[in-house]
């Protein structure tokens, strides 16, 4: 009201013969006052006289009319306004109504008040605007804000860019406006790697997770908040064992060597697999980053997307201090049905009788219902508890927080050695060293320790192999002293529980398959452990507004190990210790990474543009590791052992390895251009170089280019009160991989011949060197490529709903391999190649809503994902490859294969088509030329189906089963609060995937099995699906790898069931809180499936594999959250 | 501040100019601790580190278990796979029961095991001509690289027949198109390699101490005398044998001399002992360990063939448990029952039972009677790391005197010599026989092939002599063997994969 109130602004348009009686046309929808004045006045050639200052405070106008007197134009855009008009002459004034209806000079008040978050904690930068008026402010630093508003009627429209909007009458008492996050919201940013960008203008396919969606979930490690909540992302958790990693994929496998998405915190690449070390608390959101165009601004390592973390920063104003925890017992979710002894004897006397020998059991009956292996491995209540501390504050300069997590989580498999627990600290601090510059730092440091079966999802043994496989007719444990005086427990080494009776050593079923009991007692106290420390630290300058340079260098150094004794120890015949040992392992990584970033952005008029260029170094393979075991050291158990003992040089054996460094060195940039938000387009182009390729082809380029485009902005686009907003965008780009796997190993100089050692050989008595070259050098190696297509919709609509929808299409090229080379060239390894194509097609849609029915507040979140894989490329002329090639047990033939046209390494064997019922089926069974295709069948046996018509069964007639990978992925996330109540319940599935149920070991005959071989077939019409019982097994109705063995993988899992009251403030004030939570959780509720394993969620090297997967344990917990 | 931004924007942009400048040689890293291929063979010393590895092949074992060795047993008459389970170490039971095929069995780990020899072989020759070293130790090097390359090559077309006849390094662009020659330009390398390393001077003929394990002039005339045995060339066979073999029982050429205790032939300790002519060496002292059990150069033998859960009474003989592969049939038992050699090849455990001394456990085709000579005692346990049962070191013989004596007897008698007293076929026969004291008995071809089952047992010669002489399939046609086609293997499955080599016809393949 300073200057510009005084100063009038006239529209004068002097146009004669035109004046009041000139007919008014006018059609003008939501436009400002202004505008329209100025129309009337151009269309009658008058003046309209006006103050530019009062004219804010009215509301938009919208009017049609046609042919009408300057008057009733007036009258009508008037309508409601706090203004009446004066017609002196060919000039009109507009007067304040107020000044006209009432005598008050000036009803104008000064609001002042504080804009807030859910949790009470100041929101700077907020905007006040007094409805239908372009008046406003915005809060200060502390969220302090003061505005005039015409009268104490005005209604104040209260926002902040991911917060709902809030529209409350002004008040003359300071007022405290709390806004709540927005989940729908189009104005929510993400993060979109180097920078955050409006999800509204966003042109890439990118999922977003916030922290108030996994927030008080019991998450072991970071990953599982993936799982169900984002389209797009399969999440398979490899071992139910506490701590364990889960496989990761984004959009299908798209390569042989490493499917892992790459891992930025806060801006650092962090190595696969090692994000174990965050605290879910400390994280304020995840970004999937899925499709070539959003990736493609991390190029190199992208070709499995990727997935960027930032953790939580300090805000302003008081010290705030939050404690998250929860207590709770987990149990398992299922236990296998097995025989007893009395079915199982029975079992293995019709098999042996079967087979034309004796039977062995003569009275099954006697023997009840014998040992429950399970039961004795199996612990229905494991501990588990979580509990997180932060503090975070800061004034106008820095800005803290930081964080101290303790977990703790007992397995439910043989506790005793299944544990897990991990300690965090974190600090990240931000600091204005001047207006311009900004330095800030994360800095993580994670100490965990876990011990673990060491055996898990494998058929060779290990606790949960041993109580699926052990007959139940040996005992756990032998009280017979005089059973116990003769052989086998004569051994040296016979483990005996604390009592001094030996634990039952089976008869019957023997190999790597043991005691569960005893096999514990020789690995107590076995332990790994790693020591995480992450940071990053930055420095960013703002010398003029929209430009910022920013350097960051981050690294991560880790060191982990383990202590490991081994006992003397006599579990059965073929798995005895005759001496001692005792392993330590210390290995040293580390890795670092170097980045620089010049962006600016800026808007003129509606063209809004941001220009980042940058640069990157980075390094990672340093690793330094150690290994020295002792035997024999005089020690019986863990506690005891020691390298402190002096044992003769010859009983130690040392290791260790150096690791080869992996360089990358970048060249980034992007371009992000739109008109008016309605026209987006984005370009990105990144250039890598790699140390894992020759000198001259070191370099890749990776560009990607995407566009939106936003109809409802357009003019055109109708009003309606269905469709609220609505983004078309497409993109196509390519990203890189140099992960090159031989045998386990990164091969980091596959583009050299390389001299191994170790070829030795023993020349007079000495053990002498010798060298030899590994694998031809292949010049020829380079980038791995991945090609992305994706096209893909954002819609909101009836105010509460929204919905994305992408389509994509994957194909990666070039795909780095070591294609098997013939041995007779003598080759110890195969070379590296760029062989294969592979394809990845799919959709992923999200549909959210967001709103209030009644009293109660409810967002729902629904996704799901369908990819389908498909290999095809694999080298000129080669119809499949066994690279990653599945084995199971002793079983003849592999049991995966990658075959062209079909997904990578899909289920490969026999197929079967029922059972013969009778003779007559087995010799009506022929070929074309009438001779019999299985003629030493029996009744009983699986009818092979004889592929290749060659009227044999052979190898040649496998063929492709199935597909190990889930093709479809789903997740339901729904949340609702009533008055101080709130429940949550998430539930996710997968399915589409078949799984490989191999829990029986087929080379020990007389191996313990499912109930479900009650229903095996007994005579004619008995089955149709389970042969005869046989342990000699002729027709190889179990030992070949066949459909027999497959299962539906579908499944759908209730994960998580949370009921929570927060407490009053009156009840706080007293303890000094302002906020209390308390909540009950239940974990893995139900699994609805058809699986009859323990788990239909089987990860590994090939997903899907069932050697006796660690389950799932099934949890309730309590908890609270405190904030003071 | 507009000072201050422009030095920001000179140092971010130094900044990107040095970095640009050093990239190169950022993105180049080392192969630490790796010599790169064209960087090496320098000199004498990795030019015999390359030698070492030509001689690594030797006591090649793979991850399977898979021993030239276990494989011929298994697949005689004289023993049965054995093991944990009728799926145990699969490539010894599909021997054993003749169901060998193409996917399942011995094939790719001896394939596999030849070839990288005759690689090995191949690049150090290649190589050697470049190496500034002294010319004499180079012809040393020539020479025992053919004498291995031979021995690969004898052993790969003995069990083969049409396999790749590959005398230099191949170049990548080759690695498909390589073919199978005709087996008899393969028997003629493997002539040619041994009698131009027997024409070099510098193959010493006869070595001791810190050179025992290498090639000398004795290993290659012997094993050419096999190589023309196998041939049906007995003439020249015998002719070579003679060279070694020297005066029967008394001495020759290579300071040769039967033990005379038979036992202490399968001493640990008694390496390269005057009997010894070709003797493949393990230690117990190279620590292997589960991780990697082709690792070791620990002989896996040694406890493969020990009794299965043997627990002894005071008393009783010394084993060390083993796994219970390769049991003795009742065949070799009861030809052996009555012999002076019986104790020293076969264990009776099923006597030791019956007779309350030593319990054990009963392996997949358990008979009671356990392979000897390689079985191994708590006292032959290491003394360094590793895991016990992968580093027991006995040696293998591959061709000792007695052995030598044997096949010259028989070239001798199947070039139509004499077989009565006074005949040199006789008087070898008889040696052998004379040294565990037992009666001489004419030289016929029937009495010197029983002693050969009886001298040789368990030490992999039976089932290749059953071959040879084309009574295998008589002998064997109860354990499955079918004539024309289980005399020799199939080619690996996935040596067929994109390349041109084809399977046996005896496997239903063209070859």
């Amino acid at each position: 009201m300073k200057l510009t109130a005084f100063l009038l602004l006239a529209a004068c348009l002097h146009i004669s013969a035109k004046g009041l009686s000139q007919q008014i046309t006018l059609s003008e929808k939501g436009a400002p006052l202004k505008k329209v004045l100025r129309e009337v006045a151009r269309q009658a050639g008058i003046s309209v006289v006006y103050d530019e200052a009062q004219l804010a405070a009215t509301y938009p106008v919208t009017i049609s009319v046609k042919n009408v007197s300057v008057q009733t134009a007036l009258d009508k855009a008037l309508a409601g306004q706090p203004f009446s008009y004066k017609v002196e002459g060919s000039r009109i004034t507009l007067v304040k109504a107020s000044s006209v209806n009432t005598a008050a000079a000036d009803s104008s008040i000064t609001v002042t008040g504080k804009v807030v978050d859910e949790k009470g904690d100041p929101i700077p930068g907020a905007t006040i605007r007094v409805q239908g008026t372009s008046t406003g402010t915005a809060t200060d630093a502390n969220g302090h804000f003061s505005i005039k508003v015409p009268s104490p009627k005005s209604q104040l429209a209260f926002s902040f860019i991911g917060y709902n909007q809030q529209v409350l009458q002004a008040s003359a008492n300071p007022m405290t406006v709390k806004l709540a996050l927005s989940s729908t919201s189009l104005t929510e940013t993400v993060v979109v790697g180097y920078g955050v960008q409006k999800k509204s203008v966003v042109t890439g396919s990118i999922s977003s997770i916030k922290s108030t969606e996994f927030e008080n979930q019991p998450v072991t490690r970071v990953e599982q908040v993936l799982q169900g909540r984002t389209s797009g992302v399969t999440v398979v958790a490899s071992s139910g064992q506490p701590g364990s990693a889960s496989s990761v994929r984004i959009r299908g496998n798209t390569s042989f060597n490493n499917n892992d998405p790459l891992w930025v915190v806060d801006g650092v690449v962090v190595d696969n697999g090692g994000v174990s070390y965050l605290n879910q608390s400390d994280i304020e959101s995840m970004e999937v980053l899925k499709d070539a165009a959003s990736a493609a601004i991390y190029g190199t390592r992208a070709a499995n997307g990727v997935i960027l973390i930032t953790t939580k920063k300090g805000k302003e104003g008081k010290l705030r201090v939050n404690y998250n925890g929860y207590v709770g017992t987990s149990a398992p979710a299922r236990k296998l049905n097995l025989l007893n002894a009395t079915e199982y004897a029975t079992l293995i006397n019709e098999g042996l009788v079967a087979d034309g020998k004796a039977p062995k059991y003569a009275n099954p009956a006697a023997l009840g219902e014998g040992t429950d292996w399970q039961d004795l491995i199996f612990n229905n209540h494991a501990f588990r508890q979580n509990h997180e501390i932060s503090l975070s504050g800061g004034n106008d300069r820095s800005t803290f927080y930081t964080s101290f997590g303790l977990m703790k989580q007992d397995g439910i498999v043989a506790t005793d050695i299944s544990k897990y627990q991990r300690a965090t600290y974190r600090i990240n601090s931000t600091h204005k060293i001047a207006k311009w510059l900004t330095f800030g730092e994360n800095l993580s440091y994670a100490y965990e320790k876990n011990s673990g079966l060491g055996n898990t999802n494998s058929e060779f043994g290990g606790p949960l192999s041993s109580a699926i496989n052990l007959d139940p007719i040996t005992p756990a444990v032998v009280y017979d002293k005089t059973v116990a005086a003769n052989a086998p427990y004569t051994n040296t080494g016979v483990v005996r529980d604390a009592s001094g009776n030996p634990y039952g050593i089976s008869d019957a079923v023997k190999q790597e398959i043991t005691n569960p009991l005893a096999y514990i007692q020789t690995r107590l106290g076995n332990y790994n452990y790693s020591h995480n420390l992450v940071g990053n630290a930055y420095l960013e300058a703002e010398p003029i507004a929209g430009l910022k340079l920013r350097s960051t260098f981050g690294g991560k150094m880790a060191f982990y190990g383990s202590d490991n004794f081994v006992p003397v120890y006599y579990l059965n015949s073929s798995t005895t210790n005759t001496r001692t040992s005792f392993t330590r392992d210390q290995n040293n990584n580390r890795s670092w990474n170097l980045e620089n970033t010049i962006s600016y952005s800026r808007t003129i008029n509606k063209h809004d543009f941001s220009v980042l260029v940058g640069q990157g170094a980075y390094m990672d393979g340093y690793l330094q590791n150690t290994n020295v075991a002792y035997f024999g050291i005089p020690a019986s158990t863990f506690k005891e052992a020691s390298l402190n003992y002096k044992i003769a040089n010859t009983n130690k054996t040392a290791s260790g390895k150096d690791g080869l460094l992996h360089t990358v060195a970048s060249y980034f940039g992007r371009l992000n251009y739109n008109y008016a938000e309605k026209y987006l387009v984005t370009g990105i182009i990144r250039r890598d170089g790699s140390s894992r390729f020759p000198t001259d082809r070191k370099y890749g380029v990776f560009p990607s280019v995407s566009l939106g485009w936003v109809p409802t902005k357009e003019e055109f686009f109708p009003e309606n009160n269905v469709i609220d907003f609505l983004k078309i965008r497409g993109g196509y780009g390519s990203v890189g991989n140099d992960y090159i796997v031989d045998n386990g190993a990164l091969n980091e100089h596959g583009y050299l011949s390389t001299i191994g050692d170790g070829r030795n050989y023993t020349i007079g008595g000495e053990i002498l060197v010798g060298n030899s070259p590994n694998a031809p050098a292949n010049v020829l190696l380079h980038w791995e490529e991945t090609h992305q297509t994706n096209i893909g919709f954002d819609l909101a609509f009836l105010k509460h709903f929204n919905f994305t929808f992408d389509w994509f299409n994957k194909k990666t090229v070039g795909i780095l391999m070591n294609p098997r080379v013939p041995t007779y060239t003598g080759s110890f390894s195969n070379p590296p190649a760029n062989v294969a194509d592979n394809q990845n097609r799919g959709i992923d849609m999200e549909l959210g809503y967001h709103g209030k029915i009644g009293e109660v507040q409810l967002n729902v979140n629904g996704n799901a994902s369908y990819v389908k894989n498909k290999s095809l490329y694999l080298g000129d002329g080669v119809g499949y490859i066994t690279t990653n090639q599945q084995n199971f047990q002793s079983s003849t033939y592999p049991i995966t294969r990658t075959v062209l046209g079909y997904p990578l390494n899909a289920f490969y064997g026999f197929k079967t088509a029922g059972i013969f019922q009778n003779q007559a089926e087995v010799d009506a069974y022929v070929d074309g030329k009438g001779n019999k295709i299985q003629p030493n069948a029996r009744p009983g046996d699986f009818r092979w189906v004889d592929t290749n018509g060659d009227g044999a069964i052979t190898e040649a007639d496998r063929q492709v089963l199935g597909n190990p990978m889930p093709t479809w992925t789903y997740g339901l996330n729904i949340s609702a609060t009533y008055k101080n109540f709130d429940i949550n319940l998430f539930a996710q599935g997968a399915g589409g995937n078949k799984i490989f149920q191999g829990l029986r070991r087929l080379d020990i005959k007389e191996a313990n099995m499912q109930n479900k071989a009650l229903g095996r077939w007994t005579g004619e019409g008995t089955s149709n699906t389970y042969p005869r019982m046989t342990l000699d097994d002729p027709n190889r109705n179990y030992s070949n790898p066949s459909d027999f063995y497959l299962e539906d993988g579908d499944y759908l899992r209730l994960k998580v069931l949370q009921i929570g009251y927060t407490l009053s403030n009156n009840v706080l004030k007293r303890i000094g809180a302002q906020r209390l939570r308390v909540f009950v959780t239940g974990e893995n509720l139900f699994t609805f499936t058809k699986y009859t394993g323990f788990d239909p969620e089987i990860g590994g090297t090939v997903s899907s594999i069932d050697r006796g997967i660690y389950p799932q344990a099934r949890s309730y917990m309590f908890g609270l959250n405190v904030t003071f | 501040m507009k000072r201050k931004f422009f030095k920001s924007i000179i140092i971010a942009a130094g900044g990107l100019l040095v970095f640009a400048a050093c990239s190169k040689s950022f993105l180049e890293t080392d192969p630490t601790g790796t010599p790169v291929e064209n960087n090496y063979y320098r000199n004498e010393t990795e030019a015999f580190k390359g030698l070492v590895a030509v001689y690594d092949v030797l006591g090649w074992q793979g991850n399977a278990y898979i021993t030239k060795t276990g494989m011929a047993d298994a697949a005689s008459d004289d023993h049965y796979a054995g093991g944990g389970s009728s799926t145990d170490v699969s490539g010894l039971q599909v021997m054993s029961n003749y169901t060998v095929d193409a996917a399942t069995g011995p094939s790719a780990e001896l394939w596999q095991k030849g070839y990288a020899g005759v690689f090995r072989a191949n690049l150090l020759m290649e190589k050697l001509p470049n190496v500034p070293m002294d010319e004499n130790k180079k012809k040393r090097f020539v020479a025992e690289c053919k004498v291995l390359r031979a021995y690969f090559y004898f052993d790969l077309v003995r069990l083969f027949k049409n396999i790749p006849l590959i005398t230099k390094t191949l170049a990548t662009s080759e690695f498909n198109t390589v073919e199978q020659a005709d087996p008899a330009q393969v028997w003629a390398l493997i002539e040619k390699d041994l009698t131009e390393a027997i024409a070099e001077t510098q193959l010493p003929d006869k070595l001791a101490g810190s050179e025992t394990g290498r090639m000398n002039k004795g290993i290659a005339h012997a094993l050419l005398g096999k190589v023309y045995l196998w041939e049906k060339k007995y003439a020249e066979a015998a002719a070579q044998f003679e060279l070694v073999n020297g005066i029967p029982g008394a001495s020759n050429a290579y300071g040769y001399s039967l033990l005379s205790n038979y036992a202490d032939l399968w001493k640990f300790t008694n390496k390269f002992n005057s009997e010894s002519i070709f003797e493949i060496s393990f230690s117990s002292l190279s620590g292997g360990t589960w991780d990697c059990t082709s690792c070791t150069e620990g002989n896996v033998l040694n406890v493969m063939v020990g009794p299965r859960g043997y627990s002894p009474t005071p008393g009783a003989p010394d084993y060390y448990s083993g796994w219970s592969f390769l049991p003795v049939t009742q065949s070799l038992f009861d030809a052996l029952h009555f012999d002076p050699r019986f104790n020293a090849t076969i264990i009776n455990l099923d006597s030791l039972e019956k007779n309350g001394i030593a319990k054990y456990e009963k392996g997949y085709m358990n008979t009671g009677y356990f392979l000897a000579k390689f079985a191994a005692k708590n006292s032959d346990r290491t003394t360094g790391g590793g895991n016990v049962e992968l580093n027991f070191g006995q040696n293998l013989y591959e061709i000792r005197l007695a052995d030598s004596y044997l096949m010259e007897a028989e070239a001798l008698v199947r070039a139509g010599g004499g077989t009565e007293a006074g005949s040199r076929a006789y008087t070898l026969l008889n040696a052998v026989r004379a040294r565990v004291g037992l009666n001489p008995v004419s030289a016929t071809i029937d009495n010197i092939m029983k002693e050969r089952r009886l001298e040789l047992a368990g030490e992999g010669h039976r089932w290749f002599d059953l071959v040879r002489t084309g009574d295998a399939a008589t002998v064997l046609a109860s354990k499955g063997f079918k004539a024309g086609r289980n005399e020799i293997l199939p080619i690996p499955l996935q040596e067929l994969e994109n390349t041109k080599i084809q399977q046996n016809k005896e496997y239903g393949g063209t070859k």
